[in-house]
Formats: structure tokens, sequence, C-alpha cells
């Protein structure tokens, strides 16, 4: 049988690349989600808008991707429109941005997510992260956010030490109590090894689909909370040949960020 | 309506300290300080931030420290040594680290903190004192700031840490009675901005995304541009839609070539990544002054800092700098 050999952040990128819809736009979030955006646009969504919160709207995607640029010629190019933050986070609340990619520190059983600290005492952080940025604007404004981060047990956490954006229910009150937009949220979580979704009658974070030669055991181990489980666990397939090749060669020709992370193989 | 429907509930309150100007004070500032007069305000950074930068201001400035960032007004900043001063990060990569390393900053109102190590351990340390907003919701307060209004009410933070560590009020919207959030009016007493394109009077113009610009410069007692390129102000009668700042917003004009070093200005030159990179790896206190030490305080201005850096890695970012459609 044939192997197939790719780190967890790479299988983290093609499986969040396949959820996304062509003829939708997605505010992108730094990093890993613009490397997401830039495959799913190559091989899956060639008219997907990206939507950018420094004000560019609908650049056309220049490989090799230049980590660590944002807002420069490079990251902007041939956009459909250049605007100012204000506008690009209104687009969102009024509604005209269909999917969100963000990722976070910590996730909680109704996904809130923290990107500001880690700790019991804000004004003496453990860890200090930068904070919600634009990351609160996304999560609250877009219809469907998907989270993209790394599964490590201590990143999932019963309440997150710090709540930057908001999932499905805070302190008791749901999102729309909280007076957050209706029927938006978050959508899915993919992991390095698997991917969530929420349950809809609880919103709680349920297991939907587990990487090909995990068992869901190997899943739930490394978490800090016990999710729901569907009843059908789907099979998610590993990179394929297609996806790694556009990933290694074309978009991050250097390993800057897909390099990272722990090496799997898997038959095909 | 009896008295009860009369008034507006608040729901929640955030409890951070929030810098607020009255709408009439802010507006009788502009009446009696901005010139509505056409006044050459060309001058050298030395004058323009002592002018215009007092310590205890609270400072905000726009776009990032990788891209048309107000660096070469940051470091003259830094070199007056200005004090206590409350910061607005928005959108910010690394002015938060500098002004923090050179003591400038007490407080910083955060949309994104700033990178690496060395500002987080600011934080840890409860050296700086932080107040989590995001950057939406503060880019949001200079556009009330910018209207003249008091506050505007927008749906983030809602349902959030964040919002309970901003300043921000929730309460229940008269018109649609379900919870909104209100962002009081932010109006920095001093802004800096660089530039593609400014004229000596302070029209200036931007290429490419703009994050908060004009928003950031109505709504400043003071506004410092700094321009890669002074240009007639023909040139403005010309493109008028391509105006980003208007002249009565802005007190000063600096001629700063490479003013977002190591940042790069779309149409003219590609940041500097091993600079950058140096930057941000940045992790004690002792890298850090040597760092300010090496290109802050040792050299006299800005004109000095570029031949520290030297022509041909300046000239290099030009080279890398070859994209220019939509920015001329």
């Amino acid at each position: 049988m044939p192997e197939i050999e790719f780190t967890d952040t790479e299988f983290m990128i093609c499986n969040a690349a396949r959820l996304l819809e062509d003829n939708k736009t997605i505010f992108v979030g730094w990093g890993i989600p613009q490397v997401v955006a830039i495959l799913a646009e190559k091989l899956y969504a060639p008219n997907i808008v990206q939507v950018f919160e420094f004000g560019a709207i609908g650049p056309l995607s220049r490989t090799p991707f230049l980590r660590g640029t944002m807002g420069g010629p490079s990251n902007t190019y041939r956009s459909l429109q250049w605007c100012s933050m204000n506008l690009a986070f209104s687009y969102a609340q009024a509604g005209y941005v269909d999917y969100g990619m963000l990722g976070a520190a910590q996730i909680d059983r109704y996904g809130n997510i923290n990107s500001t600290m880690i700790g019991d005492d804000y004004n003496r952080p453990k860890v200090r992260f930068p904070g919600s940025g634009g990351g609160n604007e996304v999560a609250s404004y877009c219809w469907k956010t998907i989270i993209v981060m790394a599964h490590e047990k201590r990143r999932f956490v019963e309440r997150c030490d710090f709540i930057t954006s908001p999932g499905y229910k805070f302190d008791g009150k749901t999102r729309e109590e909280a007076g957050l937009p209706a029927e938006s949220g978050p959508y899915r979580v993919i992991t390095s090894k698997g991917m969530f979704g929420f349950d809809e009658e609880t919103k709680e974070l349920k297991l939907l689909g587990v990487l090909k030669g995990l068992t869901v055991d190997d899943v739930l181990e490394d978490m800090g909370i016990k999710p729901l489980v569907a009843d059908e666990i789907i099979t998610l397939d590993p990179p394929t040949e297609i996806e790694l090749k556009t990933l290694r060669e074309e978009i991050d020709p250097f390993g800057l960020i897909i390099s990272k992370g722990q090496k799997f193989k898997v038959e095909v | 309506m009896n008295s009860v429907e009369n008034v507006i509930e608040i729901l929640e309150k955030g409890m951070a300290d929030i810098h607020f100007v009255h709408p009439d004070d802010f507006r009788k500032f502009v009446r009696d300080r901005k010139n509505r007069g056409l006044e050459d305000k060309l001058m050298d950074e030395k004058e323009a931030v002592k002018k215009f930068v007092k310590d205890g201001d609270y400072l905000a400035y726009d776009f990032s420290s990788l891209t048309r960032g107000p660096q070469s007004l940051i470091r003259e900043i830094i070199r007056q040594r200005k004090k206590n001063l409350w910061i607005l990060a928005k959108f910010t990569l690394l002015e938060s680290v500098l002004l923090a390393g050179a003591n400038c900053v007490d407080k910083i109102d955060v949309g994104f903190l700033g990178f690496g190590p060395y500002i987080a351990r600011k934080v840890q340390e409860g050296t700086v004192r932080v107040y989590d907003w995001s950057n939406g919701s503060v880019t949001y307060r200079l556009v009330a700031g910018a209207m003249g209004i008091p506050f505007i009410p927008a749906r983030d933070l809602l349902g959030t840490d964040t919002l309970k560590h901003s300043g921000a009020i929730v309460i229940k919207d008269p018109f649609s009675e379900i919870p909104v959030a209100l962002m009081p009016a932010l109006n920095p007493d001093v802004s800096v901005i660089h530039v593609q394109e400014a004229d000596v009077y302070g029209n200036a113009r931007v290429y490419g995304p703009t994050v908060a610009t004009l928003e950031t410069a109505m709504a400043s007692r003071r506004v410092i541009i700094s321009a890669e390129r002074i240009v007639e102000t023909i040139e403005f009668r010309e493109h008028p839609n391509w105006t980003t700042i208007p002249y009565y917003c802005v007190d000063a004009v600096v001629h700063a070539p490479f003013g977002a070093y190591p940042g790069g200005t779309q149409g003219y030159y590609e940041m500097d990544s091993e600079h950058y990179l140096m930057l941000t790896s940045i992790k004690t206190d002792e890298e850090m002054q040597k760092y300010l030490e090496e290109y802050v305080y040792s050299v006299e201005s800005h004109d000095e800092f570029l031949e520290k850096i030297g022509f041909s890695r300046l000239r290099g970012l030009i080279q890398k700098s070859q994209i220019l459609e939509g920015y001329r």
C-alpha cells in the first residue's frame, strides 16, 4: 500500500480548505487562515472572495505566500476594493461575509475562544497574547466561523481563561441573548486530528470526524474536556497528492508554515 | 410613554478607564486651534514632535509597523523621551513594543497588543497597564470621535470577557430591543500618520487599504503627517476623490522618505524583513536598550538613521517594491 506523509499542520490546512464553498465571502485572519484561503482558491473555490480587516476586499492571491505580510502590496494585489477597517468590519456586521476563519489559543465547550491571556489574574497574566485583533469581530459577525487550531490537551477547556471572541454561550447567556447577530456563530473547529461541529440543540462542541488512521479515543485523549461525539464519525482523508503539491510547491515552498507540527504517515 | 419607559436600561458596563472628550470640548478645540487657513506646516520631525506631542498624551497612529506605519515619528517620540503616554494599539505590531521598551507608555488600549515576547512580558509583569478592546471596536470609537458624537453602537464585544475589560456599555437598544454595545467616542490628544503624498498644508493621500487613516486624523486634537513625498496642491485638485485627509485636520507635515522603515510603504519600498525579525526577537530589557541606543538615541534625526541603515540596503527595498498598480 502506498503511503502519504504530511505534517498535522498540512492536514489541518487541507481539511479547512475543503470546507469552503465557492462564490462566498470569507473573512481571513492572520497566518494559517491565509494559507487555507489560498489553497481553497486554487483547488476548490476559485471565486471565493477574501476579506481582510485592514481594508482589502477580494485580492488575488499571489504565491508563494509571504509570511508576515498583512496589508502590503502582495496581499492586497488586484483587490476589488480597498477600504477602511471600519468598512471591512461593517460588511461583516451587515451580513455580507459568509465565512470567518480564525486561530485560537484556547477553546471551550461552547466555542468561545481565547487569544488574550492564560492565567486567572487579568492584571498579572501567566502568558499574555496579542489579544483580539479583529478576531472578536470575525467571530461576532460572520455567518459561519471556522476555528483552526493545533489539537492539544491544554487548548480544550471547560471555560476559557479569558473569552476574547464569542461562541454560543457565555456565563449562562446564549449568543442571541447577549445581542449577537442571530443565526451566526462557530461552525466548525478544525484541529490537527479531527473536526468538530456544535450540537444543534445544546450548542455544545461535538466531534464529527477524525483523521484516517486515528481512533475517536486517540482524539478525545488529547482534550481537556469531553465533547459530545456524533453517532456516525466521518473519516477525514489525509491531504491528497495534489493538495500537498500545491501547498509545498506553490504556496509555501520554504515550509515556513506547513512544515510545523507532528509528522503523520497514512496508507492510501 | 411613562418615565420608566424613557430610561434606557444599562445591562452591562465594562470596567476600563477610558480616554473621553466631551464632543463640545472637541468642537471648541477644532474651532479655536485648527487652522482653516492655508498655512505652510512643513517642518522636521524634531520640531513637529516637540510642538505637538506632550507627556501624558493619548497617542494614536495608523496602519501597522509592517505597512505604512509612522515609524520615523515613533522613533522621534522615543528620542525625545516622551513620558506617560496612553496609546491606542489598534492593528499594532511593533509601535507598542518600542514605545514600551523606551518607557514612554503607561497604558495601552488594545486592539492588537503587538508582536513578540517583550511586550507580553511587560504586561505579565504589570509594568504596562492594558485595557482590552478589539480592532473593530477601537476603530468604531474613532469613527464616533471623528463624527463628533459621544458614542457609536455596535454588535461586537458582546458576550465576552473582552467587553468586561473594555470601557463599552451594553444597553437594551430602544429600536430593536436587543442588547447593543455602546463604544465611547475616542478623541486622541495626538496622532501620527504616515502617507505616501502630502502638500505643505497637510492635504494627504494614501494608496492602498487605509485601516482608519481619515477617522484617526479627524478625531485627533493634533495631527502630525509624515510623507514619502511632498507634492503641489494642484495634485490633489486633479484627483479630489483620492484625497485621504484634508489639510484642516493637520498640524504638521514632515518630509520622511522611508518613514515607515523597517516596514514598507506601498508603491515605494518593501519592508526590511531582517531588521523586522531582529526587532520581534527582542526578549530582554538589555537587548531592547541596546537596540534603542543603536537605532534611536545615538542618531540625531531620521536622516541620520537612514544613513546608518545605508543606501544599498534601502535601494534593495525599493527594488523589491515592484507592484505599482493602484499605488500611483
